[in-house]
């Protein structure tokens, strides 16, 4: 018995592969979070009203889908209903993380697999042409920032927001800076989307050099976006299942009926199933729900990639793909918000304190994540973090071990296989410092 | 950025923390003209800090036993070690865990084999290897980034956050509690104090352009005490926030007392003074940006 261990790079956090191989046979494949904060313990105790600002520190990667879920989780708890102005300036929040996210999983963290470089910044060291990936360096840097610069505008601070707030947010949006942020958006769409037809053309000459998409089997799915559009705060989550036909659609508060949470012995994170069966969250599975995107130019991207892999798709590499057209999605979606009157008054609703039990969901970039507390004398009892990198976990492990298969044999073991655990990792982006928090 | 050139190297150190501090890194695209990136693993494949690297940020608390293993590597090969953000410099929000319960809770459920061995507290980088500069924040801002990576000495910044915020102290607007967010408004321009908010910016370094309390959120003091506190105990820093509450409102010094111990300025405003490894000196103010 052979032990393959693999440390990781380019993705969220500190986590590596362990395989088990006998005689050519991968017997097992253990993806392993290797760090730990506590925060559902020294949460206990703090002030309910503190949660907002405090939760975001739990990834810097996915710090507003957790300011917003926690805020979400609160109001759900005091029984208030924020404005739809605060509604809209939340939305903005989460698409600027949906940029932020998408633009950094697709350009710093995969697309040097598909060149063969180390880094976005080594491009120009690769074999493609220098002076072209140099500039495409550069132009996904700025196309990313446009999500930090919303993240912003919508959240005050720029990595760890601060503006929603339980009832509500605490101020609108200027006409001017909402203007500025318009034509910094418009001017950029057309980038995004060249570097992301770039991507695509850069994803088909990787699968036809690789000679697959991912061999894994089809697996369930779950999301809480709508059908006809992504909504990113809806009350509701979904469960596909292979077949694509939808098999659940349950509120945050019953998750624990239709999903089976266990811890693992070699890993600081635990795994989720549907009902014992292999599920997958992130851009696949939304974009596996989604009947259209309600935008234009995604609409196009989403017919694209269901003309060219079929309804629903399962290859693990269509994540990468899923992403982009989540990205450009988010730049048309934030140009119809920024368009609105987002400077009226009307930004929080008052409220008042209460003992209770509430759940707080969001659709986060890498899935559905839900805060869970309760509340007494103001104060944190319980803290719960659902969270979506660990609804994924066996599907990570189940492709880990088809990968292993597809290149371990009793007489060798191919160099690709390190790549190939690189490219199935990311394909999932999987954030261990929320995995684990 | 080739990898043959003459720039200065730099690495990026991640231990236990929430990879903020390095997205905001990213976020600050102007030292790929001046810096050659040359280790982090969030962004580039590389597994080890190369030799003739100059510059390691190091960013996180150390929570396990990895992290000092890797941190005390990489310093061997580096000239000057920059503490990123309060992770780094006093163990940060993983510090709310610093308590008898907590660590019970936390170090029975969490036994593992094989994986880093956690430990029961999380660690200031300092407890274990030189600092050169410390730049706080939670997460610093890719303006400060770049100051630290470039020319601290000469960083341009207010010494406090309400020099940098534009709100207006009103003499006549006292309220008579911390109300927090229940009264379901903001008002433009005028400081938060007057508003019955918990601001603490009135002793905490400037720097980060007040970015929390211009849209209306108090500051919680993710950049520390200002330089006339930073080697100071913790109590004098407290009578000073207490002192401007007392004199801006008619809020009970009991309550304003309670609400300054609590967790989420916590986290932030002992970063400089008070360790839990006891009988270290108060970091200097020179070394802080
Ligand atoms: S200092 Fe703040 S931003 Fe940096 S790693 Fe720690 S929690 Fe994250
Ligand atoms: S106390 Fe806070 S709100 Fe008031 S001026 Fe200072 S930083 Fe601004
Ligand atoms: S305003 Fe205060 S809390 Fe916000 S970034 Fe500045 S120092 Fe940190």
């Amino acid at each position: 018995m052979a032990i393959l261990r693999f440390p990781l790079s380019r993705i969220e956090g500190h986590a590596r592969v362990e395989m088990e191989v006998h005689d050519g046979q991968v017997m097992t494949a253990h993806f392993q979070a290797i760090e730990m904060r506590g925060f559902r313990y020294f949460m206990q105790g703090t002030s309910a009203e503190q949660m907002p600002v405090i939760v975001p520190r739990i990834c810097g990667v996915c710090s507003t889908a957790h300011h917003v879920a926690s805020v979400k989780a609160l109001e759900n708890i005091f029984d208030v209903e924020p404005p739809e102005l605060a509604r809209e300036i939340r939305e903005l929040l989460l698409l600027g993380q949906l940029i932020q996210n998408q633009a950094t999983s697709l350009f710093i963290f995969t697309m040097p697999d598909r060149v063969g470089a180390s880094s976005l910044f080594h491009m120009d060291e690769s074999e493609a042409d220098p002076d072209h990936q140099l500039s495409l360096a550069r132009r996904s840097l700025k196309v990313r920032q446009v999500g930090t610069n919303l993240i912003t505008l919508a959240g005050g601070q720029f990595i760890h927001p601060v503006k929603a707030v339980i009832g509500g947010v605490t101020s609108g949006i200027q006409r001017e800076p909402a203007e500025a942020m318009l034509k910094d958006i418009e001017a950029l769409l057309p980038v995004a989307c060249e570097l992301f037809d770039a991507y695509w053309e850069m994803s088909m000459a990787m699968g036809e050099r690789i000679g697959t998409w991912g061999d894994d089997q089809p697996a369930y799915y779950i999301a809480s976006t709508g059908r006809t559009r992504p909504r990113l705060d809806s009350d509701t989550l979904r469960v596909l299942g292979p077949d694509g036909v939808e098999r659940a659609s349950f509120p945050p508060r019953l998750f624990r009926s239709y999903l089976d949470y266990e811890d693992t012995a070699y890993s600081y994170a635990g795994q989720t199933s549907y009902q014992g069966q292999v599920m997958r969250a992130n851009s696949l599975a939304r974009m596996n729900l989604a009947l259209s995107m309600g935008t234009p130019l995604a609409d196009g991207y989403l017919e694209k990639l269901t003309h060219t892999f079929g309804k629903p798709a399962h290859p693990i590499l269509l994540f990468d793909l899923c992403r982009g057209i989540e990205l450009v999605y988010a730049f048309e979606r934030a140009l119809e918000i920024l368009a609105k009157d987002l400077d009226y008054e009307d930004t929080e609703v008052p409220y008042t304190l209460k003992d209770g039990e509430g759940y707080g969901l969001v659709e986060a970039p890498r899935g559905p994540l839900i805060h869970h507390y309760i509340v007494t004398d103001g104060l944190v009892r319980e803290a719960e973090f659902v969270i979506p990198t660990v609804h994924n976990m066996l599907a990570i492990e189940r492709a880990l071990k088809v990968a292993g298969e597809r290149y371990i044999s009793p007489e060798a073991i191919n160099l690709e296989l390190e790549k190939a655990v690189g490219r199935v990792v990311r394909a999932f982006d999987p954030c261990i410092a929320c995995a684990t928090q | 950025m080739p990898e043959n050139s003459t720039l200065p190297r730099f690495a990026v150190l991640q231990l236990s923390g929430c990879a903020g501090c390095e997205v905001s890194l990213i976020n600050a695209s102007e030292w790929v003209d001046q810096y050659q990136l040359v280790y982090m693993p969030l962004v580039v494949s590389t597994h080890a800090v190369p030799e003739d690297t100059e510059v390691l940020l190091v960013s996180g608390g150390v929570r396990n036993d990895e992290d000092i293993y890797n941190l005390r590597r990489a310093v061997e090969i580096v000239d000057r070690v920059v503490a990123v953000g309060t992770c780094a410099i006093s163990g940060g929000v993983a510090n709310l865990g610093d308590r008898d319960d907590v660590r019970a809770m936390f170090m029975a459920g969490q036994d593992r084999h094989h994986l880093p061995h956690l430990l029961p507290k999380s660690h200031p980088v300092d407890s274990f290897v030189n600092v050169d500069l410390y730049l706080p924040g939670c997460p610093p801002t890719p303006e400060l980034f770049m100051a630290a990576l470039l020319d601290p000495e000469n960083y341009q910044a207010s010494g406090i956050v309400c020099g940098e915020c534009g709100r207006k102290k009103l003499k006549d607007m006292r309220p008579q509690h911390l109300v927090g967010f229940q009264q379901g408004e903001v008002l433009p321009d005028i400081c938060l104090i007057n508003q019955g908010y918990l601001c603490v910016g009135s002793s905490v370094r400037g720097g980060c352009r007040a970015i929390c309390t211009r849209p209306g959120h108090p500051c919680v003091g993710c950049r520390g005490p200002s330089d006339a506190y930073i080697e100071k105990e913790s109590q004098v820093w407290f009578d000073r926030v207490q002192n401007v509450f007392e004199r801006m409102t008619d809020i009970p010094p009991d309550e304003i007392r309670d609400a300054l111990h609590s967790p989420q300025l916590s986290m932030f405003l002992f970063q400089f003074t008070d360790y839990a490894d006891a009988n270290r000196p108060p970091r200097p103010k020179e070394k802080v940006l």
